[in-house]
This record gives structure tokens, sequence and C-alpha cells, in this order.
């Protein structure tokens, strides 16, 4: 080695990884988050070999039994770390699983193993440090059949008729009616937009997860974009309508469609939307239309059950040309 | 403390590029879209309702035109100028949602033209196009049935 080399080593070198050093011992004094586990008031249950997948790869941050390593409480990563089980917790917990009524429960299931078969949980960065948390094709292939089994193909029950004849009649009165004023306004001042069921078709979708089946509407600046392939992103202005309706099926397996659950819209504005992913989410329930959500917060649920989209623009739907 | 929002998007930024985005034509189901040459959509027709066939693993749309709309709402019995097209596709499993079927490979367009007086003179045209090319049918055997099973669903509430 040169002289030369010999003193850039010792000049810029050495300083500049004290300086690294130090500045790495003194960030451990800043804002250290405290780890606690509150108390577990209604664990997770099902079979042995699907609780012991989530609790391996998911319980860090969806429960209140965290194991934090100790390599976890070094920062800058503890503030991260700390920073997923406080998300995570909000989102999904399965020690207050029972608190969740059952379809709750359902439709959390169905979504935690979407998001896994979207690579998008556990978060990639967690994985790599912590190899234990990976779900492997197999583990994913027993949620899924889990959740399989627990399906109901039986024809639809006689409520099921009876909700949609009690709404049908209403329905049948009031669409000959003039048109509604003081529509439904959101919590985050999204208008109900009844004009939806002019709009053409994107899709439809047989949810078998939820019993459920939907026309997925999109407006002009929609349609036209399907017919552009210019779909990823979307462009400013577009807006989908999507409708639930109850299943109602009978026993040769003809299912049509009970009673109106829901709409739900996403509208794209990147600016006006721009901290929900681009997009204003609204859900209006039942045919009375009432807004979804206790607080102006309720579209971060939306946003982070779309995030697994997030390289098609947060959208599921695959549209249909016709 | 705010540092995570530094560090982690520059992360977050480099897994991101690491996996690619699929552009808008690889999102569209081509299994299921209209050959672009029919205009479907230049009929201007609306939704009526929906519906799933479980033993065949097919679902439908039935579509209409403001007056069949109206017709099939209001429970009354068919009226001159009434224009229905049900479109039933094969299911095919949602690549993007474990717990959902979307329209697969396309299987049929049927449409009813609805002419001439009232009542037992109404009379019904109908048409059906096959496949993916939609092809017209000349096959009528079945036709009445199709027919009275498009009459007869009852639309989709949309409130
Ligand atoms: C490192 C912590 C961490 C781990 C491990 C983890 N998650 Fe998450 N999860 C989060 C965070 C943080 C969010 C909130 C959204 C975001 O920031 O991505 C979240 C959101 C979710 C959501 C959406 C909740 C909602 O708001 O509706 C689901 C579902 C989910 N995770 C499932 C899982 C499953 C299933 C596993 C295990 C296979 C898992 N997560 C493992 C941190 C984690």
């Amino acid at each position: 080695m040169s002289l030369e080399a010999k003193h850039r080593i010792r000049r810029i070198i050495i300083p500049g990884v004290l300086v690294i050093l130090g500045g790495l011992i003194l960030i451990q004094f800043i804002n250290r988050p405290v780890f606690a586990n509150p108390p577990v008031t209604g664990d997770f249950q099902a079979p042995q070999d699907v609780k012991a997948i989530l609790k391996r790869a998911c319980y860090d941050c969806h429960s209140n039994e965290t194991n934090v390593r100790w390599y976890d409480r070094i920062a800058p990563a503890n503030w991260k770390v700390a920073e997923d089980i406080k998300k995570g917790r909000e989102g999904l917990n399965f020690s207050s699983w029972s608190a969740l009524a059952k379809p709750d429960q359902a439709a959390k299931l169905w979504e935690a193993v979407n998001q896994i078969q979207a690579a998008a949980m556990p978060i990639k960065s967690y994985q790599i440090v912590h190899p234990g948390t990976k779900v492997s094709a197999s583990d994913l292939l027993v949620l899924k059949n889990y959740l399989t089994e627990m399906l109901n193909n039986k024809p639809s029950d006689t409520s099921k008729t009876n909700a949609l004849d009690k709404q049908y009649g209403k329905w049948v009165e009031g669409a000959a009616n003039a048109p509604k004023i003081n529509l439904p306004v959101a919590l985050n001042g999204i208008e109900f937009i009844p004009d939806y069921k002019n709009w053409q078709v994107v899709t439809t979708s047989d949810r078998f997860d939820n019993n459920t089946m939907r026309v997925i509407f999109g407006n002009d600046i929609a349609i036209k974009a399907i017919r552009e392939n210019h779909i990823n992103p979307w462009p400013n202005g577009t807006i989908f309508a999507k409708v639930a309706w109850d299943k109602l099926s009978d026993k040769d397996g003809n299912v049509k469609t009970g009673a109106f659950k829901q709409v739900e819209y996403m509208i794209k504005d990147d600016q006006k939307y721009g901290s929900t992913a681009g997009w204003g989410f609204a859900r209006f329930k039942t045919p009375k239309m009432l807004p979804y959500g206790k607080t102006k917060l309720f579209a971060t649920e939306c946003v982070n059950c779309h995030r697994p989209m997030s390289k098609n623009d947060f959208v599921f739907t695959l549209p249909v040309k016709n | 403390m705010k540092a995570i929002y530094i560090v982690f998007p520059a992360l977050i930024l480099l897994s991101a590029a690491c996996s690619t985005q699929p552009n808008g034509s690889q999102l569209i189901n081509k299994d299921a879209s209209l050959p672009s040459s029919f205009n479907f959509s230049k009929m201007g027709l609306k939704v009526i309702s929906t519906a799933i066939n479980k033993k065949n693993a097919t679902m439908c749309t039935l579509y209409g035109n403001e007056l069949a709309l109206k017709t099939a709402i209001a429970g009354n019995a068919p009226q001159p100028g009434e224009v229905l097209a049900m479109i039933t596709w094969k299911q095919k499993e949602d690549e993007h949602w474990f717990g959902a079927k979307i329209p697969g490979e396309l299987l049929s367009l049927e449409i009813i033209k609805t002419t001439g007086g009232q009542f037992e003179n109404i009379k019904a045209n109908y048409q059906r196009y096959e496949g993916k090319l939609l092809t017209l049918s000349n096959d009528t055997t079945g036709n009445e049935k199709s027919m009275r099973y498009i009459f007869a669903q009852q639309p989709s509430v949309m409130p």
C-alpha cells in the first residue's frame, strides 16, 4: 500500500467511521420506543396448524404477544418496528379477535390470506431480518384450505329471500319517484352518486368469500381509459361504483341477486386524495345509503386492504372491454 | 422521531425498483372482453340484473334499454320497443383476490328486440351470438326457452 493510500485511510475513512459509529450510539438515546404487550383479551382460535402459521408470521405486529428481539431494539430499526406494531395492531389484532363479529372475523381472515398471497404481508423489510416469519407456499395452502372448508355452499335460507322481498317493494316504488335530494355524504366529504346505475360495466364479480355478488360500474372517464388501455395509473376523474348484493341461491345452484348491501366508490384524484393513495374512498350501506366509517380516517382501512395492489394503482378490478 | 420517514422511503424505493409495474393492457381481462368491432357499449344499454349458475360455473349480466328496464322494474308484460341483451361467461378465478370469481371465456351474447302491438300481438326477435368472436348462431333450438329465461329475470335492486 502506498504511503498516500495509508494517509487517506487515516485522514478520511477512520474519522468517517467514527462519526457514523458515534451517530449510531447517539441515536440509541433518542426517542426510544417502549415495547409493551397489553393483555390478550380474546385470542384467535383455529386448528393448530393454521394458528401456528399466523402466530409465527404475523403475531409480532398483529397481536399483543409481540416477540421483540434484541436487534429490534436498536435504533433506527426500533422506530420502524414500533411504528409497524402500532399500525399493525390498529388494523388487525389477533389478541382481541373475539371482539369482532363473526362476519368481520371471516372478512379479516380472507383479507389476511390475500395479503400473504400478494406478498404484501409480512412486511418485506421485517421478513428479511426475521426469516422465521416467512410464509411458504405450503403454509399458504394450509390457510387457503382452512378458509375454503369454512364456506357455506348450501341454498340460501328464507331469511335472505325475505330480506330481498322487503327491499324490493320499496325500491320499485321509489324508482318511479323523483330523484333524491339531500344525498348522503361520507365523513371524507364524498357524496353518494345516484347516477352510477346509468354507467357502463367494468366487470362483475362472484365473491364466494362473503356470499355476495357485485357489479362494478365505471364513469365515462373510466370506460375511455379502459378502451385505450390507460389504466395504470388510472386518469384523474375516474370513478368506480361497486355494488354488492347478497347471493340468493336455489337448490339447483342458480344464483340471483338478493338484498342490496352497499355501493362503494373510488374516485381518482391524485392531488385531492393524495393521502389515501390517490383515491377517494366511500361506502354507503343498505338502501338507506348510510355512510360507512366512524371517523374521517376510515379510508385508512380501505387503503390498507388495497395496498397489495400498489403496483396496479391500488385497483383489484381486472376490466372487461365491451 | 421522524427519521423513519427518511430512511424507510429509501428502502421502499429500493424494493419497488426491483419489481415491475404491469402496463395497462396486461391488466385488461382479455378472455372476457367483447370484440371491439361489436360495439356493444354503443348500444347504450343499462344493467338490469346479474346472475350465476354454479353447476355450469357461468355468470351472466342482463342489460336493457330504458323501456326494458322500466318494464322489468314495474313488473309489466313486455312492451314493443324493448331491447334486452344478456352476456354469459364461463367463470374463472380472480387472480387478484382469492375468494372471488370473475368473467372468464366469453360464451354468448343474446339480444332480444320487441316490436309490434300490445300483448299477444307483440313480436320478439331473438339473436344469439356465440364464442370469443360473437358469431351469429343459426341454430334456433332453445330460443323460446332462452327468451323466457331473459324475460323472467327480476331486476337487481339499485337504489
Ligand atoms: C413487521 C410487522 C408486521 C408483520 C410481521 C405483519 N404485518 Fe400485517 N400489517 C403491518 C402494518 C404496519 C400494517 C398497516 C398497513 C401498512 O403500513 O402496510 C399491516 C396491515 C395488515 C393488514 C390490513 C389490516 C387492515 O387495516 O385492514 C392485514 C390483513 C395484515 N397486515 C395481515 C398480515 C398477516 C396475515 C401477516 C402474517 C403473515 C402480517 N400481516 C404480518 C405490519 C405487519
